[in-house]
């Protein structure tokens, strides 16, 4: 049987890294082909292009033999549906002016809304969802959000149908109609790309698996000669060169934070501890809740339970926002170093000068003398190159762009410090010196929490690990045994495997 | 296959009273009709007469709505307008310094139609915060005004077509208040009916979804502020008629007090979220307000306060800001709150 | 992390290595921005001198410097609210008048001390309503402000039954708006005083670098341990203490004070701000690019008057300027971007 959608040969780079190598991946009718990999493998930008979002480098997609344009409506045309991972919908507008939006059926400019409300009506029937086809998108939960946008590829007629994590906000009676839906329609003869890092669903689903690895496609299977742990090595892949050597050794002290039933959005019922000198991670796949869950524990971002403590000199404290983690010595070096850690325009002295200003000027006036030398002393500390503190943050490569963020709290000697994704897009050799700050952060006494989707960098770095899916966490593990199977196996919903 | 043959997530037969709180949940103009039950039973009991002079509170809400009715079209797309009340000061100069009446009607539209054109360029093209970009057109076409009128009051050439026109036509319809009643339903249809007028929705409320699936953003916001220019100019037209005469500087409190009937009436100035009909609620009590204050013989400060204040409790209460306000705030109160369990338990969570 | 992020794109981050740091060529848009102030204050004032008859007299000067100084002293202080990205305060046309007729009806019963406490309490509640909204409610600063504008304007004629008040002609007050330094009068000193007053604010205090700071990033600034709400207040407070500073030197000048005499400062207050080169985004600017934009403006429509062109064109010149200087600042923002 021919093949109805055809990815031959794909490659795209951003900036000079391939973030899709010479990838092939073909699909038949009534096919569901699982796309798998790790957090940046290369499977979003691979699907994107397939849609007609992004343009290869290099290579062709084809639809039936036909090769497809590279546009966006070009895809739609030829019969490919995307289901995006973010939401894409109207959140004013209602369940069938959605599934319909930029297509409204109309007669002279006038929008037909009883037959949209019919087509509506019966795409949300053929895939078995109960909506109320009037109600506004604002007012649905996130599960059933999920269910329109699928709806919205459905009406579109297509032959191909895309989806992208699908699963990430769905209960598991969700989850399980929603792969039973799936089944359903591949007998009527759609094909299905299926992206998902959850190996469960995969088996359940699929019959045919590829896997991508750092952009590179790796493994091709049919499910059936293939078993879960297969997958989660080939996910994994790279030689385990686990440098012991760049292991520390760990002496942890007292409690510093405890964090105890914190509840919020993305987040279910976590308690945590970190003690001094200790580096505890945080392993998990994107959307696990990792990030929210700091956040909230730190304050960045309201929580609806749950109490937080920090230790410091014996003192314990209640923390109740971000200003009061700040008095206790909680730094926090976030994720989007672009939004929320630098201000891009300002100099690299003016971005470290932000959170110490209160000490080094004391009555409010500023020295820009004093300022000034603290910000020296801290870029030769964190190794910032070229070390011009009168440059505009944003003149800076990624990597010490993320090495000013941490220079802006070493300072104030911090008492626990909060890393989320500390290497992202970052370079080789600022990454490594920035695994040599954490350390020796942790060394020096500090608290120390990381999330990294990077499971190499939690291996080295951590002490303990403790692997989050769904806002809680699945499982503890030992830093100096655990594996990257065990962390994926643990994050993406398999059982833990015995060492 | 044993797998169940559909899923029901929320929705189900709903009760009568159920189905009423849906439908009022669903609505965002609870702040206006709010706001209009306070300032009618305020009104009933001061000062029935605004309800038996119906006709006078008829003429000041048209007088208040028509501009505001233009306007939601903008926020809708999360823009604004400020330039309204000086569209309507210009268009109305230009109606009365051209001697033919057709004639200068037709130039006052045009009139309206090119400053929403310039409006929509300096936007969608150029990329300005459409605050400060209006505002500049505020203040350019006040100039113009003053410029084309000699900073004068102009006469109307055919004074006896304005008095006609203020006549009423059918019992306390005056061709205001007709006017005001065919552009409500024509916006009201357009934005509710109309694939173009719908897609608004859709560029305030989700701008890269609607450029996605197709909508032309650009041209949309073109027509919202065509739409909210050709409105003030309209405006200005039936001021000049009623008047017989155009004031270069007339219209100072229709800026606050559309602005005041768009944002009560529950139009996110952010964009995405309202409705016509909130506006018309809102142009409502705002001119029931008026009536009431002026024939309590209340001086006109007084009134500049009165609606000023509804302006200002209406941006401030906005239920999307208020949520992020209250949530901090119960964010902060979470913590103190015990939760159940031991707080103190080393090595809980801590795999050793 | 903010919820609208597409997730995909965050993957495509990871993926794509940075960009290339930003080359610091300074194309012709980016420079004009930065600098065309300069020149064109410069051609203005020769080609005045030069070309308009009258212009370079002293008693001209003297009264550039008059006009110049209220409208200066406001411009000034908003540019604190500019710079934290939000936008303008447009109720400074009702602050400057209010404090005008605070200082002359109450310092004709009271006193001058009496006076300055009222117009100092009146200054605070606006910069509080004003920064409270803005700040903690995150309502639209330009519909805020216009709301304020009216409840303000309303509250003044309502308690000054809209007459007009006189202060004594040899009062203190009338003494120091008559009083001169060569041909420059007092007010244009406090004008030069209030702009290295709040320059140095802006520039070397911790609450200077926190309003520049929040109007470049304001996340990074809260997660910087700065209580951003307390900043925009603190940004309203010192647009309402310059426009109180206006209203004293208006009055002083006037001897008079009426609720309609501070008409159209708010947006000769904007366009001397944004002309100056402050950025409508936030983020960027200066008192001193303020005051620069003060000159240029006061002298523009200085010339339109020596001209004997009509108050009109004088208005849609200043509604064509901004719209020039934003449009400008945008082209430079999108050239520094690529």
């Amino acid at each position: 049987m021919a093949a109805v959608v055809e990815a031959k040969n794909i490659t795209k780079a951003f900036g000079g890294v391939k973030a899709v190598d010479d990838v092939t991946v073909s699909v038949e009718a009534g096919e569901i082909h699982a796309v798998v990999g790790e957090n940046g493998a290369g499977k979003s930008t691979l699907m994107r292009i397939l849609s007609g979002i992004e343009f290869p480098d290099s290579g062709q997609v084809m639809v039936e033999g036909k090769e497809i344009e590279n546009s966006a409506k070009d895809s739609i045309d030829a019969g490919i549906s995307l289901v995006h991972q973010e939401l894409s919908l109207v959140p004013e507008m209602t369940v069938a002016e959605n599934i319909y939006l930029g297509g409204f059926p109309t007669s002279a400019g006038f929008t037909k809304r009883k037959e949209m409300k019919k087509f509506a009506q019966e795409t949300l029937d053929e895939i078995g969802v109960q909506v109320d086809i009037d109600e506004r998108i604002s007012r649905l939960s996130v599960a059933l959000r999920q269910f329109v946008e699928i709806a919205r590829a459905i009406a579109r007629k297509p032959k191909v149908l895309i989806l992208d994590e699908p699963t990430a906000s769905l209960t598991p009676a969700e989850t399980d109609y929603l792969l039973s839906m799936l089944e359903r329609l591949a007998k009527q003869g759609l094909a299905i790309i299926y992206i998902s890092h959850r190996i469960p669903e995969v088996f359940r689903l699929c019959h045919n698996v590829t896997i991508l690895r750092d952009g590179k496609l790796v493994y091709v299977s049919e499910i059936k000669k293939t078993t879960p742990q297969e997958v989660i090595n080939q996910m994994v892949g790279r030689e385990l060169k686990l440098d012991l050597e760049s292991r520390r050794d760990a002496k942890p002290g007292d409690v510093v934070l405890s964090a105890v039933g914190i509840k919020a959005p993305g987040v279910n019922d976590v308690d945590l501890e970190v003690r001094a000198g200790e580096i505890v991670g945080l392993g998990g796949l994107v959307g696990a809740g990792r990030t929210e869950l700091i956040r909230a524990i730190i304050g960045a971002d309201n929580k609806t339970a749950g109490n937080v403590h920090i230790t410091v000199d014996g003192k314990r404290q209640q923390i109740t926002s971000y200003m009061s983690a700040m008095r206790n010595g909680v730094a926090y070096v976030p994720e989007e170093r672009r939004v929320d850690g630098l201000a891009m325009t300002m100099s690299v002295t003016d971005n470290v000068y932000l959170p110490n200003r209160k000490d080094l000027a004391a009555s409010g006036v500023i020295n820009p003398a004093k300022a000034a030398k603290v910000a020296k002393e801290l870029a030769d500390r964190v190794g910032l190159r070229p070390p011009e503190i009168k440059r505009e943050a944003g003149q800076y490569s990624g990597g010490n762009q993320q090495k000013i963020v941490i220079a802006k709290w070493l300072h104030k000697r911090p008492s626990f410090v909060v890393l989320d994704e500390p290497t992202r897009g970052v370079d080789v050799g600022a990454k490594a010196e920035i695994h040599r700050l954490v350390k020796e952060l942790a060394d020096q006494g500090t608290a120390v929490l990381v999330v990294s989707s990077d499971l190499p960098e939690l291996l080295e770095l951590s002490d303990v690990i403790h692997v989050v899916r769904d806002g809680k966490i699945m499982g503890t593990l030992d830093g100096a045994k655990a594996d990257e199977k065990q962390v994926m196996g643990l994050a993406a919903g398999e059982k833990l495997v015995e060492a | 296959m044993t797998q169940q043959d559909t899923i029901q997530l929320g929705g189900g037969e709903l009760s009568l009273w159920g189905k009423i709180k849906l439908t009022i949940a669903r609505r965002t103009e609870g702040r206006g009709v709010a706001l209009l039950a306070i300032i009618l039973t305020v009104a009933l009991l001061t000062e029935p007469l605004v309800f038996t002079a119906y006709q006078v509170t008829l003429g000041r809400i048209a007088l208040i709505g028509l501009v505001a009715l233009g306007l939601t079209a903008v926020i809708l797309m999360g823009q604004l307008d400020l330039s309204v009340a000086s569209t309507l000061a210009a268009s109305g100069v230009v109606l009365a310094i051209i001697p033919d009446l057709t004639l200068g009607i037709i130039a006052a539209l045009l009139t309206g139609l090119l400053v929403g054109a310039i409006n929509a360029f300096g936007v969608a093209i150029i990329g300005i915060n459409s605050f400060i970009w209006t505002l500049g057109m505020l203040f350019f076409l006040r100039g113009v005004a003053l410029v084309i009128s000699n900073e004068a009051p102009v006469k109307l050439t055919n004074a006896d077509a304005g008095i006609a026109f203020g006549q009423p036509l059918i019992g306390p319809i005056t061709p205001r208040i007709l006017i005001f009643i065919l552009v409500f339903i024509a916006i009201q249809v357009f934005v509710s009916r109309v694939k173009m007028g719908r897609e608004f929705y859709a560029v305030g409320g989700n701008p890269q979804a609607a450029k996605d699936a197709g909508i032309p953003v650009k041209r949309r916001i073109f027509t919202g502020f065509m739409i909210s220019g050709f409105v003030s100019a309209l405006a200005g037209v039936i001021n000049t008629l009623e008047r017989t005469a155009a004031d270069p500087i007339a219209g100072s409190t229709v800026l606050l007090a559309s602005f005041a009937a768009a944002i009560i009436g529950g139009n996110y100035l952010k964009g995405g979220r309202g409705s016509i009909v909130g506006t018309l609620i809102g142009a409502g009590a705002l001119g029931v307000l008026q009536v009431t204050l002026t024939l309590s013989g209340v001086q006109v400060p007084v009134q500049q306060i009165f609606i000023g204040l509804v302006l200002l409790l209406a941006v401030t209460t906005d239920p999307n800001n208020l949520r992020a306000v209250l949530s901090s705030i119960r964010s902060a109160r979470s913590s103190r709150v015990k939760v159940q369990k031991p707080a103190s338990e080393p090595n809980k969570s801590t795999a050793s | 992390m903010s919820k609208n992020e597409p997730i995909t794109q965050i993957n495509a981050m990871a993926q794509a290595p940075e960009e290339q740091p930003k080359q610091k060529s300074r194309r012709g848009v980016e420079w004009f921005a930065e600098n065309g102030i300069f020149v064109f204050t410069a051609v203005l004032i020769l080609s005045a001198a030069i070309f308009v008859d009258g212009f370079a007299s002293l008693q001209n000067i003297t009264d550039v410097f008059h006009r110049a100084a209220p409208i200066g002293i406001v411009a000034v202080g908003m540019t604190f609210v500019v710079i934290s990205g939000n936008y303008l305060d447009l109720s400074v046309v009702a602050q400057v008048a209010t404090a005008a007729v605070i200082m002359i009806a109450v310092s004709n019963e009271y006193g001058y001390f009496a006076a300055v406490l009222a117009a100092m309490l009146a200054a605070l509640i606006y910069a509080i309503v004003n920064g409270v909204a803005v700040g903690y409610f995150k309502a639209n600063a330009v519909i805020v402000t216009l709301s304020t504008t009216y409840v303000g304007l309303g509250l003044l004629r309502l308690l000054s039954g809209g007459s007009i008040f006189f202060g004594p002609p040899d009062g203190a007050l009338a003494q120091f708006g008559a009083g001169k330094l060569g041909p420059v009068p007092y007010s244009a000193l406090v004008l030069v005083a209030m702009t290295l007053i709040l320059a140095f604010v802006l520039n070397r205090t911790n609450f200077g670098f926190t309003v520049r700071s929040f109007g470049i990033n304001e996340r990074a600034t809260r997660l910087g341990g700065t209580n951003t709400g307390l900043v925009i207040i603190g940004a309203f407070l010192v647009t309402s203490l310059s426009a109180m500073i206006a209203g004293f030197v208006l009055a002083a000048f006037s001897n008079t004070a009426v609720s309609a005499m501070s008409t159209g400062y708010d947006f000769q207050a904007l366009a001397a701000i944004i002309v100056g080169g402050t950025s409508v985004f936030g983020g960027k600017g200066s008192v001193l690019r303020t005051l620069l934009g003060v000159i240029f403006v006061s002298v523009l429509s200085n010339v339109l008057v020596l001209l004997n062109i009509g108050f009109g064109y004088q208005q849609m010149a200043l509604g064509v300027l901004i719209a020039l200087a934003v449009t400008v600042d945008a082209l430079a923002r999108r050239a520094g971007k690529k």
